[in-house]
């Protein structure tokens, strides 16, 4: 694999993650990080149709008429994301979660990690760099949500998955259940990274 | 090749439209019908949960099938009533009452064409009648089922069901439990012109405890969901009015 394709994987996952170090995509983060279960269908959700518009808008970047380059953006996009529910509503398994996730599945449209990355990065690389760009960048919107969903649905719930972890005697934390919450272990996440990554911190 | 010309671009927009549209158009066939069994085993676990048969999750848990196999033991008798309170034609015991079917009735029983509506009602092997109901919240329909007792005016419980609430707050009538279960052991005043009250700011409590008469607490920070719940089921209980006090007369 060669340094650019290692980077354009790897950049998005934790240098250039798009929650904590862009601040994009922070709406459905709070909304729906309650339980791990939703977070991680809508982290598969966001991955699915960030790769796969990515390639697409990259396989016809040289055909798109500049003008009109956003509709065209968002034509695939929408198509994505209704295709994605479609299928999550089809399932017996993941039905439940998509009602439970209700809006924010179709909202996945205007999350702006997706035509963010398809503005800065598929319509002026390959095909299959562009993938991988769109792929990752998914990958590392999911893994915040996944941390905080983690500790909201533990300390929210007290259970993991659906699972009860927490001693019988726990009494559940119902800040952690607001999305407020959500936004202060952000900022936790947050700190932590810029702890690690001393070139982020302003002076 | 100018990919900025006028006649390019219109062409390659309507071709690009032209394409998304089939292909969406062929999924959502393609799918439907898996997508309308998941729907049907919801609605029959919500009419279930609400007539206190078993948990929402619990339905969850075991399964369309299973779910579909339950109904169909619980059920007695599924039926449409128009506003006189009269039987007007029967549904199949298979069948359920769509969100997309009782939205036309909402639309009868808002225009008041009350002469015209027909409202299902559903009753189960162990007496209890289940009635949905339907209205507006927030950003869009909320809609839900009410249980009776044989008397046609206690609660037995509730499930509520919205499109797109807010998460946290008006979504509350679905995901909350606890503002599902005050319906338990509240009376429907038929006698009234407000038939059931959801009171922002508390309903009258005794000792703490709810009084059981015909009003509920209201869900803090989702005031407009909890009036179009209100709405809801007012004009839908009203519509009942004449079957649900017969059915009491009936009894006595």
């Amino acid at each position: 694999m060669d340094a650019k394709i290692k980077e354009t994987i790897l950049n998005p996952i934790f240098k250039g993650n798009p929650i904590t170090v862009l601040v994009l995509g922070i709406c459905s983060a709070l909304a729906v990080t309650v339980t791990l279960k939703g977070a991680l269908v809508m982290a598969l959700s966001v991955i699915v149709v960030t790769g796969v518009s990515c390639l697409v808008l990259s396989l016809l970047r040289n055909t798109i008429p500049s003008r009109v380059r956003i509709i065209i953006q968002l034509v695939v996009v929408s198509m994505m994301v209704i295709l994605v529910d479609q299928v999550l509503k089809s399932f017996e398994a993941t039905y439940a979660i998509d009602r439970q996730l209700s809006v924010y599945i179709g909202l996945i449209i205007t999350n702006c990690i997706v035509m963010g990355r398809i503005e800065a990065f598929a319509l002026g690389n390959k095909p299959w760099p562009s993938f991988l760009d769109g792929l990752a960048n998914g990958v590392g919107y999911g893994l915040i949500l996944i941390i905080v969903a983690f500790f909201r649905e533990l300390f929210g719930s007290g259970t993991l998955f659906g699972i009860q972890v927490m001693p019988a005697g726990y009494v559940p934390n119902n800040l952690i259940i607001l999305p407020p919450a959500a936004l202060i272990l952000l900022g936790c996440i947050v700190w932590v990274q810029r702890g690690i990554q001393k070139d982020l911190q302003e002076k | 090749m100018n990919t900025n010309g006028n006649l390019y671009t219109i062409i390659y927009t309507s071709v690009i439209v032209v394409l998304v549209a089939a292909l969406l158009a062929f999924v959502s066939q393609s799918l439907k019908a898996k997508q309308e069994a998941n729907e049907k085993a919801d609605i029959m676990s919500q009419m279930m949960t609400a007539d206190g048969i078993g948990s929402k999750a619990s339905f969850q848990e075991i399964g369309n099938a299973a779910v579909l196999e339950k109904y169909a033991g619980e059920i007695s008798e599924a039926f449409l009533v128009n506003a006189k309170g009269e039987k007007t034609a029967d549904i199949d015991l298979s069948d359920v009452w769509s969100p997309s079917l009782l939205k036309a009735q909402n639309n009868q029983i808002k225009k008041g064409e009350l002469d015209a509506v027909e409202v299902p009602v559903f009753k189960f092997k162990n007496g209890t009648t289940v009635v949905p109901i339907y209205g507006a919240g927030l950003w869009g329909p909320v809609w839900g089922y009410i249980a009776f007792e044989a008397d046609g005016k206690t609660m037995i419980g509730s499930y509520f069901d919205h499109e797109s609430e807010t998460a946290g707050l008006g979504a509350r009538i679905k995901d909350d439990t606890a503002f599902q279960d005050e319906f338990t052991g509240e009376m429907a005043d038929f006698t009234q012109g407000r038939i059931f009250e959801i009171v922002k700011g508390g309903a009258p409590k005794e000792g703490g405890k709810s009084v059981l008469d015909n009003k509920i607490d209201a869900i803090t920070g989702a005031t407009m969901t909890s009036q179009g719940l209100n709405e809801a089921i007012n004009n839908w209980l009203a519509v009942y009015k004449a079957y649900l006090t017969n059915v009491k007369t009936e009894e006595e």
